[in-house]
């Protein structure tokens, strides 16, 4: 077989795959958010009412609400990830692996279940925080719960090991050498960190910092769940425009802001990374 | 007495250093003078502690015990960024992420010298190690590895060492780059004025740089001294196979053991017999060998001989008429011969 082919044949399921489950549906959502509030159909004139509306009818608190969360959420889980990456690669062989996999397992659980086990750890009074701490010291807190504090710990929660694993393969491009050469050189340990360390790390760092970012902006469940009604997420408020609101091309028109901001953040980023270098080695 | 100027201190003076990693004793107890200015050259084989040793003078590692003095002052427990030094390492260890420029800027950098001096720095030392400017903004993958070679160098001067440390920098190069280079360091060392330390596990390299040499062995310095002191009078049998080829003979109650003959007046030990000492003709203790093999030298031929003390070596004239095969009695002087008890 002529192997001009065979490159394009091997493509061609997840071409398929992508093409029905991926660009038609955006397709769809794209052309409903051009319709006319609150219709169903797919034939009205094209209008950018919706559009219009979103950016003036008090969507903006949601849209703020979820990327303030994720940047928030993407710093912090990096800031705690890097101390444990490193700890984690400079130990490899020696417990490593069992740490690891406990920070791996939960993922395995579902997150609604996870959620709720931390509702219950954060609840007030008798709740596992609170309780102990009353027990133990006579410590008495208020509640956790039902605050934005919790819906942040929450998506810290949920989101830690999407940056944790990308960030250990980043640690790994990481050579002992160059760290002590730049020591030699006269750095201290916050230059070797800006100037060696976390460049080339880079890569491990983005795809971690990426997917945290994505997966949070899109996250529903830490505010609905250890939020009460303290914060509305976008997604949750893309969610009432097709359920309660009855009002499809405004929902559309939210999810089209929402995967428009995505792809501002995540193309830049993965233009710059160099990703055969994380998976080649 | 007054007191000594501090010109006056080594350049590094190593006192009693040991490490130990869990049981294993790396390093035991080497003590040392390097002085201001000389090429020091640390041999050894594989294994013999030499990469340790050299990590601790650059404060990458800590001894378990002893002291580490540059020009008199303790500098021990110094980490690596506080000391005056820098290193060459093997693998280099160039920033793969930045240019030959802002590779060899890397240290001023570090102590917050402002861009313009860096550059014309920079620039400088690039021409010192025979790099024109055209480098300066070229990624260091881009280079060829002589080319690398020359930018850790330039890398390592720029933070104006007092001393520069290198760890076997040149095993990674062909054998013509490596002459070349080894020249070359050797003038750098000249032009500059400053001490070189020296790793290696070439004996060839260390001769042709150094001023003085230390042989490493399981951790500990068996001897040191000059290149043609260790090359004429090496202390040991291990010092002189290290030296190169050589044949050793064991003396045991005034005879020659092997050869079973009469050496009257010579105490129990060893000769050393370099290629070159076996001859045609007497006078001299007489060994009755058979060739096994020829190898021509350029304008010498190597031999080897089946004797009654095993297999020896011998060096002769190219117009020398023995093959393999051949018998051949073959005398040495064994009063020119070199002594050594171990």
């Amino acid at each position: 077989m002529n192997p001009r082919f065979l490159g394009p044949l091997f493509m061609a399921p997840v071409a398929l795959f992508l093409l029905v489950g991926f660009a038609t549906p955006i397709v769809i959502v794209g052309w409903y958010s051009l319709m006319e509030p609150r219709s169903f159909g797919l034939t009205s004139d094209l209008t950018l009412a919706n559009y219009r509306a979103a950016l003036t009818e008090g969507y903006g608190v949601p849209f703020y609400w979820s990327i303030l969360g994720a940047f928030v959420t993407t710093l912090s889980c990096a800031v705690i990830a890097w101390p444990t990456a490193k700890m984690l690669h400079a130990r490899a062989g020696r417990g490593a692996a069992v740490i690891t996999g406990l920070i791996a397992v939960p993922i395995f659980v579902s997150e609604s279940v996870r959620l709720f086990g931390l509702s219950l750890f954060l609840m007030p009074g008798g709740g596992i925080l609170a309780g102990s701490l009353k027990a133990l010291f006579g410590v008495s807190i208020g509640t956790v719960l039902n605050t934005k504090l919790a819906v942040y710990l929450g998506l810290l929660y949920v989101h830690f090991p999407f940056m944790l694993f990308p960030l250990l393969l980043g640690v790994a491009l990481i050579p002992q050498d160059r760290v002590d050469a730049a020591r030699d050189l006269g750095a201290n340990r916050w230059q070797v960190l800006r100037e060696v360390e976390l460049p080339l790390a880079l890569p491990g760092l983005a795809i971690g910092a990426l997917l945290t970012f994505v997966l949070c902006i899109g996250a529903n469940a830490e505010s609905a769940i250890l939020g009460g009604q303290t914060v509305t997420v976008v997604t949750r408020a893309i969610e009432q425009r097709f359920s309660y609101a009855q009002d499809w091309p405004m929902g559309a028109a939210l999810t089209m802001l929402v995967t428009l901001v995505t792809a501002l953040v995540v193309f830049p980023v993965l233009s710059r990374v160099d990703l055969n270098r994380l998976i080649r080695r | 007495m007054t007191g000594t100027p501090a010109d006056d201190k080594p350049a590094l003076s190593l006192q009693g250093l040991s490490r130990r990693f869990g049981d294993t004793h790396a390093l035991q107890d080497v003590s040392l003078d390097i002085s201001e200015g000389e090429f020091f050259t640390i041999v050894g084989p594989s294994g013999s502690g030499k990469t340790t040793l050299l990590r601790i003078l650059a404060g990458l590692d800590r001894p378990t015990s002893g002291a580490l003095l540059l020009r008199g002052q303790d500098v021990t427990a110094q980490p690596p960024n506080k000391r005056p030094t820098a290193m060459v390492f093997q693998s280099l260890a160039l920033f793969d992420h930045r240019s030959v420029g802002q590779n060899v800027e890397f240290a001023m950098k570090m102590r917050g010298v402002n861009p313009a001096d860096r550059k014309a720095r920079a620039l400088e030392l690039l021409d010192l190690v025979r790099l024109g400017a055209e480098y300066y903004g070229k990624p260091v993958t881009q280079c060829s590895g002589g080319e690398r070679q020359r930018v850790a160098l330039a890398r390592a001067l720029a933070s104006d060492p007092e001393i520069l440390f290198f760890d076997e920098p040149l095993s990674a190069l062909d054998y013509r780059l490596r002459k070349t280079l080894e020249v070359e360091l050797r003038s750098l060392q000249r032009r500059t004025g400053r001490t070189f330390v020296y790793i290696t596990h070439s004996l060839e390299e260390a001769m042709i740089m150094s001023d003085r040499i230390g042989i490493m062995r399981d951790g500990g310095l068996v001897q040191v001294g000059t290149p043609s002191e260790i090359y004429d009078r090496p202390r040991d049998r291990f010092v002189a196979r290290f030296m190169g080829e050589v044949n050793i003979l064991t003396v045991r109650d005034e005879r020659l053991a092997e050869l079973d003959t009469p050496l009257p007046g010579f105490a129990d030990g060893h000769l050393i017999l370099r290629p070159e000492a076996l001859h045609k003709v007497g006078p001299g203790v007489a060994i009755d060998t058979t060739v096994l093999e020829r190898f021509q030298l350029g304008s010498r031929v190597q031999l080897h001989l089946d004797t009654p003390a095993g297999l020896m070596i011998a060096e002769q004239p190219a117009a020398c008429p023995l093959h393999p095969g051949d018998s051949a009695r073959f005398y040495f002087d064994p009063d020119a011969a070199h002594k050594v008890t171990e």
